[in-house]
């Protein structure tokens, strides 16, 4: 067909799977792609540390697969306090500023995980600000529905 | 607290200027591929910006890499033929005949000046000061071919394949630099991941920051010389200015080539007007001194966060330990150095660090055996 350069590249499984976490869902297969080419990608295995808690962050993570287990030390005990499950992500606050985690992130099985590293994504911000606005505003809803559930008395999101 | 914050103490900044000395030995025996490469660089850091707004416009990463470069040599092509064409005064005929013009124009003005000291200084008189400066000139031009020419043509000839490596590399840096960074990224262990990442952003930072600034750097010399020169009435400044702008990139030795060129074609341009050729060089000394003092500060100077006494030892030492190449390579170099070797010290001394490194290692260890007898 003529106008066949028109019609949207399908995505690859591993471009599905980006789309499928909350912070990429948005963009289009072509800013999937680019994004993709900033991406770094990880295997953990059970009970490996991820980051710990007080740790100076400098990128968010994305659940391929596999779980995560996120724990707090609270009056000397570690709690845990989400299991997050393929698609979440995990680390957002290192993409707003360079402040220490505020929770510890440990593999729960065998997991691929996604890293985008803060330095990257502000580029991007400043080179294709499209994608900068669409991932900023994913990050805009979860930390709404951070403040929302924690005005519900039950956090169930939570901002590291 | 940004690591960067953390500065690093005595014992480390010793290493980090042995290892830069160590490095720039190693650069000047390998000559051949650091001059590429540093071109390469410079012009990966010039076109990085447009390559990467042409990858997210949906271009392929090869088809950009192509287009850019091809582009900027296009350029550079064109604006040098369009340079020497419109130059009025270059004389038709071979190199050796335009570099005897203007070797001829550079000569008649130190003979008239030292005419001209000998007349108003009776001591300089005695002394016969115009003699001994030809005579100097004839001891040094009668044998020149003989002892340096051939050095010269010979080091020109082995220089010109290698520095032809530049536009490859920087087609190669361009295409497959972020690939490189994330297969480099993909072999550090887990536990150090995140940091060694923001080493590397850090070392990509500073080399970015030291060659963008080196390049905005030569475009306010090149400015400010051609208006200079243009204002004195000296014939093509923007060649001139551009010339020594690029020439000054190798520090003190390069300033000083640049002003006797530019004196050279100042004196041939107007051989009975020696304020011509004077005028030149005191423009050269006040571009010089708002180079040194106002726009490398405002560019380079911002870019290294070395403190400026070190910067000025580095580069006696530099130019002590590998000659001409130590000169220009050791400011960038120790700036690289300078972010590896502190946050290297960081991540090696951090006992939390390493404590998850060696878990990690005994859950590969552990899960890699689960169905062994061991």
């Amino acid at each position: 067909m003529v106008f066949s350069f028109l019609k949207a590249p399908a995505l690859s499984p591993r471009l599905h799977r980006l789309k499928n976490s909350a912070l990429f869902a948005t963009l289009t297969p072509l800013e999937l792609k680019i994004v993709d080419g900033l991406l770094h990608e990880r295997v953990y295995l059970a009970d490996e540390i991820i980051f710990d808690e007080g740790e100076e962050g400098h990128a968010i993570y994305m659940v391929v697969s596999g779980h995560v287990t996120i724990s707090r030390t609270v009056d000397g005990k570690i709690e845990s306090v989400a299991s997050l499950v393929p698609g979440a992500f995990f680390g957002d606050l290192a993409l707003i500023d360079n402040s220490p985690r505020g929770a510890q992130a440990r593999a729960a099985d065998n997991c691929e995980l996604a890293v985008f590293f803060r330095a990257d994504f502000l580029a991007l911000m400043n080179t294709d600000a499209v994608i900068g606005y669409k991932v900023s505003l994913a990050l805009a809803h979860h930390f709404a529905q951070y403040v929302r559930a924690r005005y519900a008395g039950q956090p169930q999101v939570e901002v590291l | 607290m940004n690591p960067r914050d953390q500065r690093a103490g005595p014992v480390v900044w010793t290493c980090i200027i042995a290892a830069t000395c160590v490095l720039l030995v190693l650069l000047e025996k390998m000559l051949f591929l650091a001059v590429p490469f540093l071109l390469a660089i410079i012009l990966y850091y010039a076109l990085v910006g447009p390559t990467q707004r042409m990858i997210r416009s949906g271009v392929s990463r090869n088809s950009s890499a192509l287009t850019i470069v091809g582009l900027f040599f296009a350029i550079i092509a064109l604006a040098g033929y369009l340079a020497v064409s419109s130059s009025k005064s270059i004389p038709n005929g071979t190199l050796q005949n335009v570099l005897g013009h203007y070797m001829d124009g550079g000569i008649a003005f130190v003979s008239n000046t030292a005419l001209a000291l000998e007349t108003n200084f009776p001591l300089l008189h005695q002394m016969r000061l115009n003699d001994l400066v030809n005579a100097r000139y004839a001891a040094y031009s009668e044998n020149f071919a003989q002892r340096h020419l051939a050095d010269i043509l010979l080091s020109i000839a082995a220089g010109v394949p290698s520095a032809l490596l530049a536009p490859f590399l920087a087609f190669f840096f361009l295409r497959d630099g972020t690939r490189f960074g994330r297969f480099l990224a993909r072999a550090v262990p887990n536990a150090f991941f995140e940091k060694t990442l923001y080493l590397m952003h850090e070392v990509d930072l500073t080399a970015r920051r030291y060659f963008q600034g080196l390049i905005k750097l030569t475009a306010l010399d090149t400015i400010v010389l051609a208006f200079g020169l243009w204002s004195i009435g000296v014939s093509s400044p923007i060649v001139l200015g551009l010339i020594s702008a690029l020439l000054a990139w190798v520090p003190y030795v390069g300033s000083i080539c640049g002003c006797m060129m530019v004196v050279m074609v100042a004196s041939t341009d107007a051989p009975n007007d020696p304020l011509v050729a004077y005028g030149a060089i005191i423009v050269f000394v006040l571009v010089r001194l708002l180079d040194d003092f106002v726009f490398m500060p405002l560019t380079v100077g911002r870019s290294l966060r070395i403190h400026p006494l070190i910067t000025v030892l580095m580069i006696f030492i530099g130019g002590a330990v590998a000659g001409i190449t130590g000169l220009m390579l050791v400011v960038p170099l120790l700036g690289i150095v300078m972010v590896v070797g502190e946050t290297l010290g960081r991540l090696i001394t951090n006992p939390r660090l390493r404590a998850r490194h060696r878990n990690a290692i005994a859950l590969r260890t552990r899960q890699a055996s689960a169905d062994l007898l061991l």
